[in-house]
């Protein structure tokens, strides 16, 4: 193992001697990204072999519970929004649309021998959650500006008798857009112009190419789901950190 | 008929109106003058029951409207708001952005930052009046229309345009509230109050 560790690790002399030709202040931060991302993946991975090594649920939740909060914590600070106000309604957002289709996927639909069992329970999950953040983050951010850019149309429409519900309305819609429109862009490309890690993934676990194909189908379907049900709940809970009691936007 | 008696309007501290009543009829054009910053939109927002009044009430048809039972009574009312010029999207309801897939998708990029979305460019005269006229026709069967500055970004042709709109509500048997400074809208009110007297 560790000479075909040593075997792989040899084509980096590729890259790196390119680099000591034509540019050798790059080829410094190319070894310094090479080593923080080897460390990364290895203390990710050893927390993946510890979940899988213990197989035990309330574990596997409590890693989701995690995973959720970090994942809430990057995604408010990519939009720049307050942690205090916006963590819980965007980690709750994460860790329930990623548990309703996670189960729904892991019980109903996927050859996963236990339900939840860690093997399957950790990697879809872990898809899930990070499809669902880049989504939640365009969605999210889309719905919290255009309010604030276009809050004369929501008074409008409070001021002609519509509820709260209706007329947030075609501001969701707008999150909707925005989730939606680079989602259908980038599935509309998948397998002519660009090979979905997820596939190769699979392919490397030794698993048939049809069968590959029919689970990285269901899993792309599962994180549609998992978009919008993650959009609604964070939405419906960020709501009173948005709106005063009068309805007005805060 | 909307009524307001000895009401006191306050926002954020600071006292607008104190001791103001008078009764908005139906089959009347009621217009709110006053110069700018003296409470004509904090008041018709009261009267939406978007604020509450500090002291005194607001009632429609004899029944008391507050912030809570204002939903209620708003399925009454039709609204032009005073920025009626920033209603772009709901004249044209914006479209879904068109996207490319992204570069270098293949290597899990970072997640997107967040999406600022800007505000609508304003609207002309032309569709500002359009989008009111096609407001008044969705509500023909409400009561009450309360219209804030209304005429404040027409030309004077369509300012006069406005005004027939509105005195057709009036014909039509419903209470027209009116906040404007406008003389075309003052002069040819049924009754105007004024909001730079401070105590009514």
């Amino acid at each position: 193992m560790v000479l075909h560790i040593f075997l792989a690790l040899l084509l980096l002399l590729i890259p790196a001697g390119a680099l000591f030709v034509f540019d050798r202040s790059l080829l410094q931060n190319l070894g310094i990204a090479v080593g923080r991302m080897a460390f990364q993946l290895l203390a990710l991975c050893l927390i993946v072999w510890a979940l899988v090594k213990y197989d035990n649920i309330w574990l596997s939740l409590l890693w989701l519970l995690l995973l959720s909060v970090v994942s809430g914590v990057l995604a408010l600070r990519r939009m720049k929004l307050p942690m205090v106000k916006f963590l819980l309604p965007v980690s709750a957002g994460l860790l329930v649309s990623a548990l309703v289709v996670g189960a729904y996927l892991l019980w109903a639909c996927l050859p996963a021998e236990k339900g939840f069992g860690a093997r399957w329970f950790v990697p879809v999950m872990a898809l899930l959650v990070g499809q669902t953040l880049t989504t939640l983050i365009r969605g999210l951010s889309t719905y919290q500006s255009s309010l604030k850019a276009d809050e004369q149309q929501y008074e409008f429409l409070r001021g002609n008798g519509t509820n709260h519900l209706q007329a947030v309305l075609p501001f969701v819609r707008r999150a909707l857009q925005q989730v939606f429109a680079p989602t259908a862009a980038n599935l509309s490309v998948m397998g002519v112009y660009a090979m979905p890690l997820l596939l190769c993934g699979i392919f490397i676990g030794g698993v048939t190419p049809i069968n590959a194909f029919i689970v990285t189908l269901m899993l792309i379907a599962g994180c549609l789901a998992a978009s919008v049900i993650a959009l609604a709940v964070t939405l419906w809970l960020a709501d009173r950190q948005l709106f005063d009691k009068y309805g007005k936007l805060k | 008929m909307l009524e307001v008696k000895d009401a006191t309007i306050a926002v954020g501290g600071q006292i607008l109106a104190t001791g103001l009543s008078f009764m908005a009829r139906d089959r009347q054009l009621t217009c709110i003058t006053g110069p700018e910053g003296s409470g004509k939109t904090t008041l018709l927002r009261t009267l939406m029951g978007f604020l509450p009044v500090s002291s005194g009430y607001v009632s429609v048809d004899g029944e008391l409207l507050t912030v809570k039972s204002s939903q209620a009574f708003r399925r009454m009312m039709a609204y032009l708001p005073q920025q009626i010029q920033m209603l772009r999207h709901q004249l044209e309801p914006p479209e879904a952005p068109v996207c490319e897939a992204d570069d270098f998708g293949l290597w899990n990029p970072l997640p997107p930052k967040g999406i600022v979305a800007s505000q609508p460019a304003p609207l002309p005269p032309d569709d500002i009046f359009r989008l009111a006229e096609q407001t008044l026709q969705e509500a023909s069967d409400k009561q009450i229309i309360i219209a804030d500055e209304p005429a404040a970004r027409l030309t004077p042709e369509l300012a006069e345009r406005m005004l027939q709109l509105l005195r057709n509500q009036v014909d039509a048997g419903k209470t027209v509230l009116v906040a404007s400074r406008r003389p075309v809208l003052v002069d040819h009110a049924d009754l105007v109050i004024e909001m730079n007297q401070n105590t009514y």
